[in-house]
């Protein structure tokens, strides 16, 4: 235990915390967008896992990594396009048609992948390597725990306080919560709610996406079944825990992520514990925090309510 | 612009049209995706069926994979009924199957008669006991029940990794851990319905769990609360229903379903404790329940469709060419398609200028 306290296990353990933080604030901050515009949206695990898997299609297939960046993208707006329709057209119950879009992504994904590696080894990529920004990097400390990682994690730290400005600062921004508090207001101004519910569930998806096309390109060379592994899961947690605001949501992830990161720590320096109960840590966690949570303020209050002028 | 008019009273014709054409575009679909792959559609749905039904031993096949599928559709049924978004089949599965290999290794030796029933109780005990955690989590905590059982399920599925892989149950042989408990003995297998077949007396459990359902639901005051639940548990609080109690008691005998349904995967089909033959019945339940219109006996038709469609997978692979996961895909599709279908047969499709 005592050579955890080493300052390069330290230096380690905060670099690897910010770099799992990275596909988690993606997709957080995508699905904030999604749940202040109203919609309870369930399909986050599904989303990223599709995000992860058109990114491992496309790295594989064209070698190229920003190509694959631009496929997790559009795979999560497509996503977001059945999510929209299921809860804004359709007016499905919101949790079902996030359930749906689950076991659909599921089964899916498995589907094509089993039938893209038939009869061969399974490609594999090399993904994204350290950028170290130049002077920022040689800082001790602080260099190698901040500024020397993947370039997308420079941006997914950017992402917080553009979605914050997007929020609260833009009129999209205003319209936007606006549905989620008050979409009649929207109405009766002559403002389609559909049309900016559509809007906004597909941006969110779509980093969403983003966030698994991460998972996939950032820490991995290859797609396996339930590589998302309850991280989709984690995010809507975070909303949560986060009360519906992106400096609390940013501070969640940052819990889970310095979590998981302990785990894996916790097992290279050898600790005598199971390593399953460490990989259940942000499980466990997550229950423990929605238990002691006893404020929701944040809550969009017609979240998961399906809009209908009638 | 088109738009979607509630219905004031259903129309069973239009309804009818809807999930048939619901079904008709999952088919499509899948062929679509059977086609994907370079596969020969018609070949591969000539396969499925002859898989499904096509001998003695394909429908035993068939109704051996509907079992679990049924209970845990059943285990769905009662939850969502009760707008109670529980998705912890998937552990609790797990744990009917943890539950009953420990209750193998405590009554080992008594008769069949006292110990099957003995060792599924056990399963569905352990299964309870889930279903209760996540209740008290909702009732006293209020922890969204989708959150919390997902989370369950995931500690669930390390908690058998555990104890199959450095815990107490695991099968050592040399130095490779199998990630599988030891065979039970033989005394411990389901016996089969006819002579040597592989159709274990565990497939017709669903039928009478799914004639209770149907029962409970449509005549006792547990199956109004249930229906009250979904539709207004205002008016069911005024009418002085416990509305915690009652959650309680439905996520209880929801996760005993569920459970129920890995303590006979263990004992009749796989006969040791291994993950890989539960993952995904727990989700598949889900899929089976709403796909059966929440109602028992559609649960147990949707379930003896997709056994089919799993069996009848088996038998395709044997041809090539089609990925074994073609079946959860169709799932998934055919889900997807029955939601709108759902929507369609409660709502008119309008053409309406829009007016400023």
């Amino acid at each position: 235990m005592s050579q955890l306290f080493q300052e390069a296990i330290i230096v380690s353990l905060l670099a690897s915390t910010i770099r799992i933080m990275t596909p988690l604030l993606f997709s957080s901050m995508g699905e904030l967008i999604t749940q202040r515009a109203g919609i309870w949206n369930m399909g986050v695990e599904g989303t990223m896992l599709t995000g992860a898997f058109a990114a491992y299609l496309v790295a594989t297939a064209t070698g190229s990594l920003w190509l694959a960046v631009l496929a997790a993208i559009v795979a999560g707006a497509l996503m977001g396009i059945v999510i929209a329709f299921m809860t804004a057209t359709l007016r499905v119950d919101h949790f079902i048609a996030g359930l749906g879009l689950n076991l659909l992504a599921g089964g899916l994904t498995l589907y094509w992948f089993q039938g893209y590696i038939q009869g061969r080894a399974q490609p594999t990529f090399s993904g994204f390597q350290d950028v170290a920004i130049p002077l920022l990097s040689d800082i001790p400390f602080v260099g190698p725990v901040l500024f020397s990682q993947r370039a997308l994690t420079y941006l997914a730290l950017i992402a917080v306080p553009a979605v914050w400005f997007l929020l609260y600062r833009s009129r999209y921004g205003l319209e936007l919560r606006c549905l989620g508090e008050n979409p009649k207001a929207l109405d009766v101004k002559g403002l389609s709610v559909s049309a900016r519910q559509y809007a906004a569930v597909m941006l969110g998806s779509a980093m969403t996406g983003l966030g698994g096309g991460f998972l996939m390109l950032g820490f991995s060379d290859r797609f396996l079944a339930d590589f998302t592994a309850g991280r989709g899961w984690i995010v809507v947690v975070a909303l949560i825990a986060g009360n519906w605001k992106p400096r609390g949501v940013l501070i969640a992830v940052t819990a889970f992520a310095f979590l998981e990161s302990l785990a894996t720590h916790l097992q290279v320096v050898g600790a005598q514990v199971p390593h399953q109960l460490l990989l259940a840590l942000p499980y466990i966690a997550s229950i423990g925090l929605l238990m002691g949570l006893r404020f929701r303020s944040g809550q969009p209050a017609r979240l998961g309510v399906p809009y209908a002028r009638e | 612009m088109i738009r979607f008019e509630r219905r004031t009273e259903a129309n069973a014709l239009w309804t009818a049209v809807s999930f048939a054409m619901a079904v008709a575009a999952g088919l499509a679909a899948s062929a679509a995706l059977i086609a994907t792959t370079g596969a020969d559609v018609l070949q591969v749905f000539a396969a499925l069926l002859q898989g499904a039904a096509g001998s003695p031993k394909a429908l035993a096949t068939t109704l051996v994979k509907a079992t679990p599928l049924i209970l845990t559709g059943l285990a769905t049924v009662i939850a969502f009924r009760a707008q109670i978004w529980s998705i912890g089949q998937e552990g609790q599965v797990l744990a009917g199957a943890m539950g009953g290999y420990l209750g193998a290794q405590l009554l080992a030796g008594l008769p069949p008669l006292l110990f099957f029933p003995g060792v599924l109780a056990f399963g569905m005990a352990a299964g309870m006991g889930l279903g209760w955690i996540a209740a008290v989590l909702r009732n006293r905590f209020a922890v969204n029940e989708i959150i919390s059982t997902v989370m369950l399920n995931y500690l669930v599925v390390y908690l058998l990794s555990w104890l199959l892989q450095g815990g107490p149950w695991g099968e050592t042989g040399g130095t490779i851990s199998y990630q599988q408990s030891p065979m039970l003995p033989e005394e411990a297998f389901l016996p089969a319905l006819f002579g040597s077949s592989r159709l274990h007396a565990g497939v017709l459990l669903p039928l009478l769990a799914a004639a209770i359902c149907a029962l409970v639901m449509s005549r006792t005051p547990l199956g109004y609360e249930i229906r009250g639940l979904g539709y207004n548990p205002e008016a069911l609080r005024h009418k002085g229903v416990n509305i915690g109690r009652t959650v309680t008691v439905i996520m209880v005998a929801s996760a005993a379903l569920a459970a129920l349904a890995g303590a006979i995967e263990l004992f009749g089909v796989a006969h040791r404790l291994r993950a890989d033959n539960l993952l995904g019945l727990g989700y598949a339940g889900i899929i089976v329940g709403m796909i059966g219109g929440l109602s028992p006996i559609g649960t147990v038709f949707a379930g003896l469709f997709f056994g089919g469609l799993a069996s009848g997978a088996v038998y395709m692979r044997v041809l090539g060419d089609v990925p074994a996961s073609l079946v959860p895909a169709m799932q998934g599709i055919t889900l997807f398609f029955f939601l709108c279908a759902g929507v369609m047969a409660r709502y008119r499709v309008v053409m309406k200028v829009a007016v400023q």
